[in-house]
C-alpha cells in the first residue's frame, strides 16, 4: 500500500499553548481518514501544516512521499484539493464564474463544472451570484471547487458543518464515489456520526495529541463493555454481560418466549471519545 | 525558478475584470484623472506640465489604490489564500493581479494625453509604463498590509500623497530642506525625464521599480504561510 500522508512526532505551539504536542499517524492511498476532536484540538493546524500554510516546530511530515514544504511548489498543489474555513469565493461572480476560474488554474476543461456542481446538488443554481447564497450553499460551492480537478488527496475541514441532512447525505454519497475513484480523503470533524458513516479509520485528537486510532469497528470493540440489553415482554429490561455465564439466562428467556427485543450495547465514537478524554466534543 | 502560465494569468485577469466592473465603489476611480485632464486642458502651461497632475492622480488613485483595494479584498474574503493554494504560481498571481490595473492605467493615461494634447516621446512612454509597474507594486504592498478593504484607505494614503506628487513636494524644498529628498521620488524622476533629461531619471525609475517588486514578492511569500 502507498502511504499518502506520513506524520511523525509533529509539534506546533502558538505563543504559550501547544496546538500539537506530539502527533504521529499515517494515511494510506484510498483511505477516508477521520481526524476527530473538539474545537481547538489541533485539527485545522494539522491541515495547515500538511498543505504548507503553516510551518511546523518539530517532527516530520510527508505528503506524497515529499516533505510538506514541497507543497509550496505550484506543481504539487495540483495533487490536492482543500476545503477549510478560510477558503473563499468571489462574491460578485456567479457560482459558475468562480468555478470557471479554477478550471483554468487547474487546467481542467469547463465540463468539470457540471460534474462538480451535480456532486454538491447545485447545478441548477450555477448562474446565481455567490453573494446571494446561504452559508450551506457557499459551503457546497467550496466543496465543488475542492473536487473540481479530481485530486489525489482531498483535505476537508468540517465539510458538512453548515449543511442540512438531505444535502449532507448527498455529499456523503458523492465523497464515497470520489473515494472509489481513488481519492484519499483527510476529513476533520467533530461530528462522530459523520466519521462513523464515512471513515475507514479515525484518530481522536485531544489537547494536541492522538488519544486513539483505528477503524470505527476496532475502536468500538476495544472500548465496548461487552454487554447486551434484553427487553422482555413484561416491560422490564436486563443488561447482561455477553459471556458464557449469562448464556443460560438468555436461553431461558428465549425458551419461555419472553424476549421482546435484544441488542448489543456498542459504544458510539462519541462515547469512546468521552471515555478516553473525559471531555465532550463541542 | 518561477513557472509562468499565460492561461492562468489570463484567467486571473478576466476574473479581476469582472469583479472590478461590478464594484462601482472602486471602478468610479478611473474617471477622476480623465476629468482632471479635461479641466487642465485650457490652462496656460505646456502640455508636459499639464500632464503632471493627471499622471500623479492616475498613479496614486488608480494604479496604487485600486491595486491595493483588489488585493485587500482578496485577503479579506480569503480568496487570496485559495489562489495561493491553487497550482497558480506566485508569478502568475502577481502578474495576473497587476495586469488589470496596469491596462486600465495605460488607457487612462492615453486618454489624458489626448485631453491635454500631449505626445510623449518613446523614452517617456517607457518611463510611464515602468512607473505603472512601480505603482502596481506599491499597491500590492499596501493591499497585503491592510487587513480589510476599508483599511486600505489608510495604508495607501501615504503612497497616494507622497509618491506621485514628488514634483509638487519639491516646490517647497527651499523652505523645508528635508523635502529635497522628494527629487529622488519616481514621480520627480518622471518629471525630469519629461523635461529632457533621460538617463539618470530612467535609472532611478528602474531602481524604484525593482526595489518595489522585490519587496512585494517577499511580502507575498510571507503571506503564503500563517
Amino acid at each position: 500500500m502507498t502511504t499518502i500522508i506520513d506524520v511523525r512526532h509533529l509539534k506546533k505551539a502558538f505563543q504559550q499553548s501547544n496546538a500539537l504536542a506530539d502527533v504521529t499517524f499515517s494515511i494510506q492511498k484510498g483511505e477516508i481518514f477521520g481526524f476527530l476532536g473538539p474545537s481547538g484540538s489541533g485539527k485545522t493546524t494539522t491541515i495547515k501544516i500538511l498543505t504548507a500554510q503553516l510551518h511546523k516546530d518539530a517532527g516530520e511530515a510527508f505528503v506524497f512521499d515529499m516533505p510538506v514544504s514541497a507543497m509550496q511548489d505550484s506543481k504539487n498543489r495540483e495533487k490536492f484539493g482543500i476545503l477549510t474555513d478560510n477558503s473563499g469565493l468571489y462574491s460578485r461572480l456567479s457560482i459558475e464564474e468562480n468555478l470557471a476560474l479554477y478550471c483554468k488554474l487547474y487546467n481542467v476543461p469547463n465540463t468539470a463544472i457540471k460534474e462538480a456542481l451535480e456532486f454538491v446538488n447545485l447545478y441548477g443554481e450555477r448562474k446565481k451570484k455567490v453573494s446571494m447564497l446561504s452559508k450551506g450553499m457557499t459551503q457546497r460551492v467550496l466543496l465543488a471547487r475542492a473536487i473540481l480537478h479530481k485530486p489525489d488527496l482531498l483535505f476537508l475541514d468540517e465539510p458538512t458543518s453548515a449543511l442540512d441532512p438531505v444535502n449532507t447525505a448527498h455529499i456523503y454519497k458523492g465523497l464515497r464515489a470520489l473515494n472509489e475513484l481513488g481519492t484519499t480523503i483527510f476529513l476533520t470533524t467533530h461530528d462522530m456520526q459523520e466519521a462513523d458513516t464515512l471513515c475507514h479509520r479515525v484518530a481522536f485528537l485531544n489537547k494536541g495529541t492522538i488519544q486513539a486510532i483505528g477503524t470505527p469497528k476496532q475502536l468500538k470493540e476495544q472500548y465496548s463493555e461487552q454487554t447486551i440489553t434484553v427487553e422482555l415482554k413484561d416491560g422490564s429490561s436486563q443488561v447482561i454481560k455477553n459471556d458464557a455465564q449469562n448464556a443460560q439466562s438468555l436461553h431461558d428467556w428465549m425458551a419461555n418466549n419472553q424476549i421482546s427485543r435484544i441488542f448489543s450495547n456498542e459504544p458510539t465514537l462519541g462515547d469512546i471519545f468521552m471515555k478516553i478524554t473525559g471531555s465532550d466534543l463541542q | 525558478m518561477m513557472n509562468i502560465s499565460i492561461a492562468r494569468i489570463q484567467a486571473i485577469f478576466m476574473k479581476d475584470y469582472k469583479e472590478f466592473s461590478r464594484n462601482y465603489a472602486i471602478s468610479v476611480m478611473v474617471f477622476i484623472p480623465i476629468i482632471m485632464a479635461f479641466l487642465y486642458r485650457d490652462m496656460e502651461f505646456d502640455a508636459a506640465q499639464k500632464m503632471l497632475f493627471p499622471l500623479a492622480i492616475t498613479f496614486g488613485m488608480v494604479t496604487a489604490f485600486v491595486q491595493a483595494a483588489l488585493i485587500a479584498e482578496e485577503k479579506e474574503r480569503n480568496t487570496l489564500r485559495s489562489l495561493l493554494l491553487s497550482p497558480a504560481s506566485l508569478a502568475d498571481i502577481l502578474i495576473g493581479k497587476s495586469a488589470l490595473v496596469s491596462t486600465i492605467s495605460v488607457i487612462i493615461i492615453a486618454l489624458c494625453c489626448y485631453a491635454v494634447n500631449y505626445t510623449p516621446s518613446a523614452t517617456m512612454i517607457i518611463a510611464i509604463i515602468l512607473s505603472i509597474v512601480f505603482y502596481a507594486a506599491l499597491g500590492t504592498i499596501c493591499g497585503l498590509f491592510a487587513k480589510s478593504t476599508m483599511e486600505t484607505t489608510f495604508t495607501v494614503l501615504p503612497v497616494v500623497i507622497i509618491f506621485p506628487f514628488g514634483p509638487f513636494i519639491s516646490m517647497f524644498a527651499e523652505r523645508f530642506s528635508v523635502l529635497k529628498i522628494a527629487k529622488w521620488l519616481p514621480s520627480s524622476q518622471l518629471a525630469d525625464l519629461a523635461q529632457g533629461d533621460s538617463l539618470v531619471p530612467m535609472i532611478g525609475i528602474v531602481l524604484w521599480t525593482i526595489a518595489a517588486w522585490v519587496a512585494a514578492i517577499i511580502l507575498c511569500k510571507k503571506r503564503m504561510v500563517d
